[in-house]
């Protein structure tokens, strides 16, 4: 505990702009929550009280983890990993049925996501597992543990079924190898086989008929890969823009809708017509297309200041993996910001049409408690490297 | 090696957020029309609106016709929009129909399968459910205690005619519109408008309907309405002013209270419809807001047919009311001046057939004048063939048979004056001294309109103008201002002599005041009147049905008024239609405060 206090000045050598973005993305996601929910009645208006208590709590954790030591992880992330992993397999048969997917456990009247907590095991466990002592781990056959380490929770994550959290797992995966220096050419050949598969699955979703496939085969073809049916929709109506605007389509057309008519300067906060019409559905206006909503009311000028503010936040975690003192802190950062990149990427790109919708949240912004907590949590774990960074 | 890898991990990130970037410029920069017109086509409809209708006043500025609001009772779908499934709102709009109809008192006006329509076809508009409430359901309502959210009165303006069946056949009626799909150009909805289907208000509903105008209304992702604004206002359409004199259409259809017919009444100094009445007639009132299928069977399928204007529409035989043509014929042709003579034994032969007259014992020797006062069929049978068919026809054209005066108003019938052409072709035959002798006399197949023996009268009464009868004076704005003046029209002047015009004008007077005169029945006191009758046989010979015909005009000296009147169904001319005339012309010139209330 002592060691706790005197590491308590350790906060004066905080990044403060780092924090400070941190608190601006909260900011704008509690005022286009508010936004979001304004036609809505109930509880659904107090969805940006919620959001502050999140973020209140999320911040303590942060602080919190910034003072403490991120070297005890090599202790505690296996014990983190395994408790994710239970959660994920209790998940799949207590979880909460929500749109015919599993993917909230409830304690004590919260609801947890167990899918947040694996990526933040897979990345703590993955960045002990790929630094000293653990390291001569890493050569070659550490590949295949680390893959098994992130398999696991990937596999159980796909089975709620949540595919877009599950893909996550890649990136971020391949990032802390990278860095870690494994060597490239599995990497390459890795990301190249992904990029083979992604291009099967979607000449087989929209080109059957030209490649002579038969409805029965490309059928057999997707149960093979465990795609459901609403997945092929979500694959075909990316790839065919015109295709059922009133049924699977909506979203992605309501949503591009809604950022292209935003313009330049946007319509005006609380005042975004998509939204308050409905036409932008309701249920994932303040969640997973927040950015629709900011998008609409502050025009292209509000959408490049959030996305100037993730910039900053990239470039600050990579800076604090630069100057870490050691292995651990750098993979651990590499992994972390790797994990928020990919979100805001996915998250944007969908809304704007660039890939096909998968429910995945915008860091810090959309609605949704577990998220907000872990991703606090693991800011935290960069501003813990970043105050104990080499050089002192 | 691990700080270069990192660079790379920062220069992918950093790329990966300038494509999203690139991608967000593309599209709320560049692309951004293109998605605000989605946006526009998906939240906007625009709703025309009605313009108010013009109205119709008689030359006295009495109104025919006019608006008046019609309250109805109308369900705000957006306020009673139950979440989930649609059939939660139409359980909604259900519960609160059945409140309503215990205060209202009367079932509603829509079934569940109208909710289910206006669901799918004009959700953003208010639902009506009752249509007129009358006072006391108005007061009742205001009186309940019930929640009333989501619904309100609904005004829309209706028709009303404030005279009732006055003048009827010349207001016509109004229905629902049917637009094409040029009205509604740029609209997606529209309300319930209403449209002239017959009479003035079709002939002039153009000018009357004025311009619709739009309302902007912005819909949620459900189709209801969120807000609304206008855009374009109606412009109100025009009011008609009438020649019309509602004192003397309410006499001209009290002469004809009781039998099928018609009467015209025009002022011969300039042709303007003072009256202009067919009976059986018909209450437009009844056709408001809309005439039911049963209704409109009824009317249509009567044996009596009141919806046809049988001023304009009908054509009859003229029979003697011809004779004062035939004589300016035989005048102006030169052939027989107004001393011919003729003896008249009862009956007239044309080869082997007689052509009875009316009067069996024969009329002696007469003169035109006397011929014409006397009605004597055999005099006008020599005079047509002794002038010729030529000239008969000529004239009847000259006086505007034949051919459709272009009063304006709707189905109006062109007669027929028959002639060797028409013959050839109809008959396959040749145009024979009988035809001649019974076009002579008005029969055969000689057919006019009550207007057009109305422009005849006119014209004998002032000396010889034929005028097309003009039924509208003018349109004015709402402000009261004359926008269009119809001028009088004079088609031609009669090529004939003051002296021949005078001696039809004498022996038309003399059937009128002459003690012996086939007319003197419509002598009224105080006042000289000139006239025609006439007894038209039809149908079937041995059925013996005739139409009784009157012309008349009067003063003799400086006419003021010019009519013609026709009973479908009459003992004879002089003994049918000269009383009823009487009345009528009575009550004009010398008052009569029970009869004639303008």
């Amino acid at each position: 505990m002592s060691e706790f206090l005197s590491n308590l000045r350790l906060l004066r050598r905080m990044n403060w702009l780092m924090l400070a973005v941190i608190c601006a993305l909260i900011a704008v996601g509690v005022l286009f929550i508010f936004s979001a929910t304004q036609t809505r009645e109930g509880a659904m208006t107090q969805l940006y009280q919620m959001q502050i208590k999140w973020a209140v709590a999320g911040l303590a954790c942060y602080l919190v983890t910034t003072v403490m030591d991120y070297r005890k992880l090599r202790d505690v992330a296996w014990w983190f990993y395994v408790m994710a992993a239970i959660l994920l397999v209790a998940v799949l048969f207590f979880g909460t049925r929500i749109y015919g997917a599993r993917r909230w456990l409830m304690f004590l009247g919260v609801g947890v996501q167990p899918s947040e907590l694996g990526k933040l095991a897979v990345i703590m466990a993955g960045a002990s597992l790929l630094s000293p002592p653990a390291e001569k781990f890493a050569r070659l056959p550490s590949m295949g543990w680390l893959f098994l380490l992130a398999g696991i929770p990937m596999l159980l994550v796909m089975k709620e079924p949540d595919l877009g959290s599950a893909l996550v797992y890649v990136p971020v995966t391949l990032a802390m190898l990278y860095v870690a220096g494994a060597r490239s050419r599995p990497l390459v050949l890795l990301v190249l086989s992904g990029v083979v598969l992604v291009t099967v699955v979607l000449a087989a979703v929209a080109l059957p008929e030209k490649l002579g496939v038969t409805p029965e085969r490309q059928d057999r073809f997707f149960r093979a890969l465990r795609l459901s049916d609403y997945q092929r929709d979500r694959i075909e109506v990316f790839l065919q823009p015109g295709k059922d605007p009133m049924g699977a389509g909506w979203n992605k057309r309501q949503s591009e809708i809604a950022v292209g008519s935003g313009g330049l300067a946007g319509k005006g906060f609380l005042k975004g017509t998509q939204n308050i019409l409905g036409f932008l559905p309701r249920t994932v206006a303040p969640t997973d297309f927040i950015f629709s909503v900011i998008a609409e009311e502050t025009g292209f000028a509000g959408s490049v200041v959030v996305l100037g503010l993730y910039g900053i936040l990239v470039v600050c975690g990579l800076y604090a993996a630069m100057v870490a003192r050691d292995k651990l802190g750098r993979v651990l950062c590499v992994g972390i910001v790797t994990m928020i990149f990919t979100h805001v990427f996915v998250n944007m790109a969908m809304t704007i049409g660039l890939v096909p919708i998968v429910g995945i949240p915008l860091p810090l912004v959309s609605y949704g408690g577990t998220f907000m907590f872990v991703t606090l949590f693991a800011l935290g774990l960069i501003q813990s490297v970043y105050v104990r960074r080499s050089g002192i | 090696m691990e700080l270069r890898r990192l660079r790379v991990v920062l220069f992918l990130m950093m790329g990966g957020l300038f494509l999203l970037g690139g991608s967000l410029f593309s599209l709320q920069v560049e692309r951004r029309h293109e998605f605000e017109q989605s946006l526009h086509r998906q939240s906007m409809r625009r709703v025309r609106l009605p313009a108010t209708r013009g109205r119709i006043f008689d030359r006295n500025d009495v109104c025919l016709a006019d608006n008046q609001p019609c309250y109805n009772l109308a369900f705000y779908l957006e306020e009673i929009r139950a979440p989930g499934r649609w059939q939660h709102t139409v359980d909604e709009v259900n519960a609160r129909l059945k409140k309503l109809t215990g205060i209202i008192g009367r079932r509603p006006d829509i079934s569940e399968q109208d909710i289910w329509l206006h669901i799918r076809k004009r959700l953003p508009l208010p639902l009506v459910a009752w249509r007129q409430l009358d006072p006391a359901a108005l007061a009742r309502l205001a009186e309940s205690t019930m929640d009333m959210g989501g619904v309100d009165i609904y005004i829309e303006p209706v028709r009303r005619y404030p005279r009732n069946g006055l003048a009827g056949h010349l207001m016509g009626y109004v229905g629902r519109a049917e637009f094409t799909d040029d009205d509604l150009e740029g609209f997606q909805y529209y309300l319930s408008e209403m449209e002239g289907k017959a009479g003035l208000e079709r002939v002039f509903n153009n000018v009357m309907a004025g311009a619709a105008g739009g309302r902007l209304v912005r819909i949620n992702a459900s189709g209801l309405k969120h807000a609304e604004s206008r855009d374009k206002e109606p412009q109100p359409g025009e009011d008609l002013v009438l020649a019309l004199d509602s004192r003397i259409q309410a006499l001209a259809e009290e002469a004809l209270r009781d039998v099928p017919g018609a009467v015209v009444v025009l002022d011969p100094s300039n042709g303007d419809v003072l009256a202009l009445a067919s009976s059986p007639t018909f209450n437009p009132n009844q056709f408001v807001p809309f005439l039911s299928a049963a209704m409109w069977d009824a009317q249509n399928k009567d044996p009596a047919r009141p919806l046809v204007n049988r001023a304009v529409a009908e054509v009859y035989p003229p029979g003697s009311v011809f004779k004062p043509v035939t004589a300016l014929a035989a005048l102006n042709s030169g052939r027989c001046g107004p001393d011919y003579t003729h003896d008249c034994p009862g009956y007239f032969m044309i080869g082997a057939h007689p052509l009875k007259c009316w009067n069996p014992n024969g009329h002696g020797r007469v003169n035109m004048r006397k011929a014409l006062e006397q009605s004597c069929n055999a005099y006008f049978a020599a005079v047509g063939l002794q002038c010729g068919y030529e000239a008969i026809e000529e004239m009847a054209r000259q006086v505007g048979l034949g051919k459709k005066t272009g009063i304006d108003i709707d189905n109006e019938a062109a007669g027929l004056v028959p002639g060797q052409a028409w013959k050839k072709k109809m008959w396959k035959d040749d145009w024979r001294p009988g035809d001649t002798c019974n076009v002579s006399i008005g029969q055969g197949a000689l057919t006019v309109t009550p207007i057009q023996m109305a422009v005849v009268a006119a014209a004998l009464a002032n000396g010889g103008t034929v005028y097309r009868p003009r039924l509208v004076l003018g349109l004015r704005d709402r402000g009261g201002h004359f926008t269009t003046n119809y001028s009088p029209v004079a088609v031609r002047t009669l090529a004939v002599s003051p002296s021949m015009m005078t001696t039809v004008r004498e022996g038309m007077h003399d059937v009128v005041m002459a003690p012996t005169g086939t007319g003197a029945r419509a002598r009224i006191a105080g006042v000289e009147l000139a006239g025609k009758t006439g007894t038209a046989e039809f149908g079937a010979k041995e059925e013996r049905r005739k139409h009784g015909w009157m012309l008349l005009f009067g003063p003799f000296d400086q006419p003021r008024y010019a009519v013609a009147m026709v009973v479908d169904e009459a003992v004879s001319g002089g003994s049918t239609v000269a009383p009823r005339l009487h009345d009528m012309m009575d009550a004009l010139f010398n008052g009569d405060g029970k009869r004639a209330d303008g």
